[in-house]
């Protein structure tokens, strides 16, 4: 691809979430969603091989289905209504339209079958910026209409995606797809919260996007696809390969590291909302999700998969994908959980 | 407390910064000062209640002798892993020394919390460094389940508990320990004050363990390197112990009834894991088995409530911490020489190790618990405080005290005395090493009869 | 002196965790005495001292 339309691609990226971000009218945030959506859309079959195409054929099916639903709940919301103002929505057919659209576009079970089929088609890169980057406009939308989405449709996406990211997850090899249920239930932890502290939302989605960052860096710093790769890839780089332990344990949400930061502020915010029971099914289904991070570990650096000798020597190499941002997420992937108290005060209050 | 935090810490850039050849003298002797250095917690006179009280950790009688357990075991880990780790990597060994240290760092925060938030946190944070231990340095392919279930059991109690503690936390405002015995729970009769009960104090169940969720703990053992092994028995369970004793003063009136499932769970533990134990063939997961047993008199103790339930609870825990880490060293200095803990395997060894045939004689009498050891001071204050609440008890924890007298005896005689098969024949004589490995478990553990007051918890 | 400075540099890395006895001892101390400082002013909890004792917070 050539770099000038590389970069307007890009360029287009952000202004599509960036006016989403900006607009408190539906019509200029579904251009937004759709603006992002097509510019995606050749960045992910910038390597023009069949699978790449099958996922961003998929990924554009879904994608203009969500975007029909939102344009077509906004203006049945405006027709009803007369408001055409994101967070006026009331009419309940809207609202919960919207929601289901939302979920769609954000990969949220009982919609989110396209995710993990449409990641294992594209390289790490582009994987990244689908789990995070295209996360953060429907996620916008789905802050501002929160408040007005019947409870208990929230509640029972958040938990079914948490559950469904932690079953989908475990009979998976490939990192991609894992990676891609990670993100499922991970979501659905926002989801739960977020009716009742968008800010720990918020939160919650910075965290996820470090976190999921460095995986992503670091599988791509070893460019390891499936656990196998996985598994003799301490060859690469015996450090990152070590650290890759803790940071797929960070995504599993155990502490001391950052992963437990969110888990432990969203249920004490679903304690303190009088949910204790939610929180206690919340919190089992994380354990689904902790058995195939605890798999992962075991390949990646707690067992030493047997190797030929001409096997043993890449550590001498420099790597050819390395990142300048896999260190900082790393650092903070590992080690954010004392400053707690400071994030707080930074994001919520 | 930070006079033995901040050197902790040291010991960090200290392992990664010395020359490969002075690895391992160098860590054994800084962590042996750090130990020493932490015995001044055992100067207690404050007009407080805490030792060395700062804003967020002090330690009370409870806690520090626990706390001085787990840095007393830190230097003893290094001494004993020195042989099996002694051929990998020098990045690796770093690395391995490096696992223990964080694991004595995490046990003296979980022991010294003010705050039981802090408390969980630290206990579940002693979780990533004992799986490293278990799964990276274990031995057989068996270990990675091992570690599954270590993690899942752990993990499955304490999940419950986080969210039992920030209900409390919704309800009372606080979970500070200056607070906590002040702390009235309300309405104490209704189905959900009772599983909040239950999801307090299975967490420490399962880490101590409770008859009926051990089954993590021989696994865990079998396949753990020796330093895993040690670590596990002689701090780790008393973490699970450590936290209901701190619980139990939240838990007020509605234990009085909830707790007798539990109890009898404990007691009767305590009788099948002993018969377990009688025939056991393999020697780590029979010292697992026997930790399982004594854990349930601790449970049992505890669970009653009684101060001198208490104080035995915390004796045994002690003792036995002592005891069975130095069982475990033992059976893993058979294990370097013969490469199998199969008891039918390695037997008759007095006649090659005398030496070790000494200490193993010593280390099995501490573990049933003879008269001058504090072993029997714990036991026999649990069975005397039970005995008081029920008569009938007696039956069981006499049983189980002469089964543990059996199975003792078993593990002596099996391992030391009778023929000595023909295939030992060029065997390493036993090191220095592991005499002075025996030597610091065992002092320690008869020199603090003649101050039990040490350990004796709050009754003073 | 070649022989001190091999000996500095094979071996400077003990002075370590004794250099973190003197700062945790220091902070200790310092800690101490702020508690003491706060005891001794409040209503609450000031006491008069036994003859021969001295202000420690403990």
């Amino acid at each position: 691809m050539s770099p000038y339309v590389f970069t307007l691609l890009i360029f287009n990226l952000g202004l599509g979430t960036t006016m989403t971000f900006a607009s408190s009218h539906w019509l200029l945030a579904w251009m937004g969603l759709e603006i992002n959506t097509l510019a995606i859309i050749p960045l992910m079959t910038r390597q023009h091989h069949p699978r790449a195409v099958e996922a961003t054929t998929k990924y554009f099916l879904t994608q203009a289905t969500a975007a029909a639903l939102i344009l077509f709940a906004s203006t049945s919301n405006a027709w009803l209504t007369g408001e055409w103002a994101i967070n006026q929505m009331s009419h309940p057919l809207a609202t919960s339209t919207i929601m289901l659209a939302l979920a769609l576009k954000l990969g949220l079970a009982p919609v989110h079958f396209w995710m993990p089929e449409v990641i294992q088609g594209l390289d790490l890169t582009t994987g990244l910026v689908l789990s995070t980057w295209q996360k953060l406009a429907p996620f916008a939308l789905l802050l501002q209409v929160s408040s007005t989405v019947n409870p208990l449709i929230l509640t029972l996406i958040g938990l079914l995606s948490t559950l469904i990211g932690g079953w989908g997850g475990l009979n998976q090899t490939q990192l991609r797809k894992i990676l891609a249920y990670s993100s499922i239930a991970h979501l659905g932890w926002m989801v739960l919260i977020i009716q009742f502290s968008p800010p720990l939302a918020t939160l919650s989605l910075l965290i996820y996007i470090i976190m999921t960052t460095s995986a992503f860096l670091t599988f791509k710093l070893t460019s390891s696809t499936t656990m196998n790769a996985l598994a003799t890839s301490w060859t690469k780089s015996p450090m990152m390969t070590s650290l890759a332990t803790l940071i797929l344990l960070s995504l599993a949400g155990l502490p001391p590291l950052t992963g437990f930061m969110p888990k432990w502020l969203i249920l004490q915010e679903l304690v303190k909302q009088d949910l204790p029971m939610l929180a206690f099914f919340a919190a089992m289904t994380a354990l689904l999700s902790l058995y195939f991070y605890l798999r992962l570990c075991y390949t990646v650096a707690l067992t030493s998969s047997p190797n030929t000798i001409t096997m043993l020597t890449p550590w001498r190499l420099n790597p050819t994908q390395t990142s300048p941002l896999n260190p900082l997420t790393t650092m903070l992937t590992l080690a954010l959980l004392p400053l707690t108290p400071a994030i707080l005060a930074l994001v919520i209050y | 407390m930070l006079k033995i935090l901040i050197p902790t810490f040291m010991l960090f850039p200290t392992i990664w910064l010395v020359p490969g050849k002075w690895l391992w003298t160098a860590t054994t002797a800084h962590s042996l000062v750090v130990a020493s250095a932490s015995l001044s917690w055992f100067k207690w006179c404050s007009e407080t209640g805490w030792v060395a009280p700062n804003l967020y950790l002090a330690l009370d009688p409870l806690s520090f002798p626990l706390a001085v357990l787990a840095c007393w075991l830190v230097p003893l880990m290094i001494i004993a892993s020195q042989n099996h780790v002694a051929h990998e990597p020098l990045t690796r060994q770093r690395t391995y020394i490096s696992l223990l240290v964080s694991l004595q760092v995490f046990l003296i925060l979980a022991f010294s919390a003010m705050d039981i938030l802090t408390f969980y946190v630290m206990f579940e944070a002693t979780l990533i460094p004992t799986l490293i231990i278990i799964t990276r340095w274990g031995s057989q392919t068996e270990r990675l389940s091992a570690g599954t279930y270590f993690m899942f059991y752990t993990l499955l109690g304490s999940l419950p508990l986080l969210v039992a503690l920030l209900y409390l936390l919704n309800d009372t405002g606080t979970l500070s320990m200056h607070t906590l015995q002040y702390i009235q729970m309300t309405n104490p009769d209704t189905l959900g004050t009772m599983l909040w009960w239950v999801a307090c104090l299975l967490a420490f169940l399962v880490k101590m363990p409770l008859y009926g969720v051990h089954l993590w703990l021989p696994k865990a053992h079998v396949e753990a390197p020796v330093a895993g092994s040690m670590v596990l028995a002689a701090v780790l369970l008393k973490l699970g112990g450590y936290g209901m004793m701190r619980m139990m003063v939240v838990l007020g009136p509605l234990t009085k009834e909830m707790a007798y499932p539990f109890i009898i769970l404990a007691l009767w533990g305590i009788i099948m894991t002993g018969s377990i134990c009688l025939r056991q063939t393999d020697l780590k997961s029979l010292i697992a088995y026997s930790s399982v047993s004594h854990m349930g008199l601790v449970a049992s103790g505890i669970l009653i409530q009684t101060p001198w339930g208490f104080t035995g609870a915390i004796i045994l825990m002690v003792a036995h911490g002592l005891a069975s880490s130095a069982l475990f060293c033992l059976a893993n200095t058979s294990y370097e020489r013969t490469h199998s803990r199969t008891m039918l395997l390695t037997r008759g060894l007095q006649m090659i190790l005398p030496l070790m045939a000494a200490w193993w004689f010593l280390a099995n009498l501490a573990n049933l618990a003879l008269p001058p050891l504090p072993n029997l001071m714990g036991e026999l204050m649990i069975i005397v405080s039970v005995f008081n609440w029920s008569s009938w008890t007696i039956l069981l924890t006499g049983l189980g005290t002469l089964i543990t007298a059996s199975y003792s005896l078993h593990l002596f005689l099996t391992t030391q005395r009778g023929p000595t098969p023909q295939h030992f024949i060029s065997m390493d004589p036993s090191h220095t090493r592991e005499h002075l490995l025996m030597a610091l478990h065992l002092i320690p553990l008869l020199l603090l009869v003649l101050k039990p007051e040490l350990m004796w918890g709050w009754c003073f | 002196m070649v022989n001190f400075a091999t000996l500095v540099r094979e071996h400077w890395m003990n002075i370590l965790v004794p250099i973190g006895f003197v700062i945790g001892f220091y902070m200790d101390r310092a800690q101490d005495e702020k508690l003491t400082n706060f005891r001794n002013r409040s209503a609450l909890y000031s006491r008069e001292l036994k003859p021969g004792e001295e202000v420690t917070w403990k």
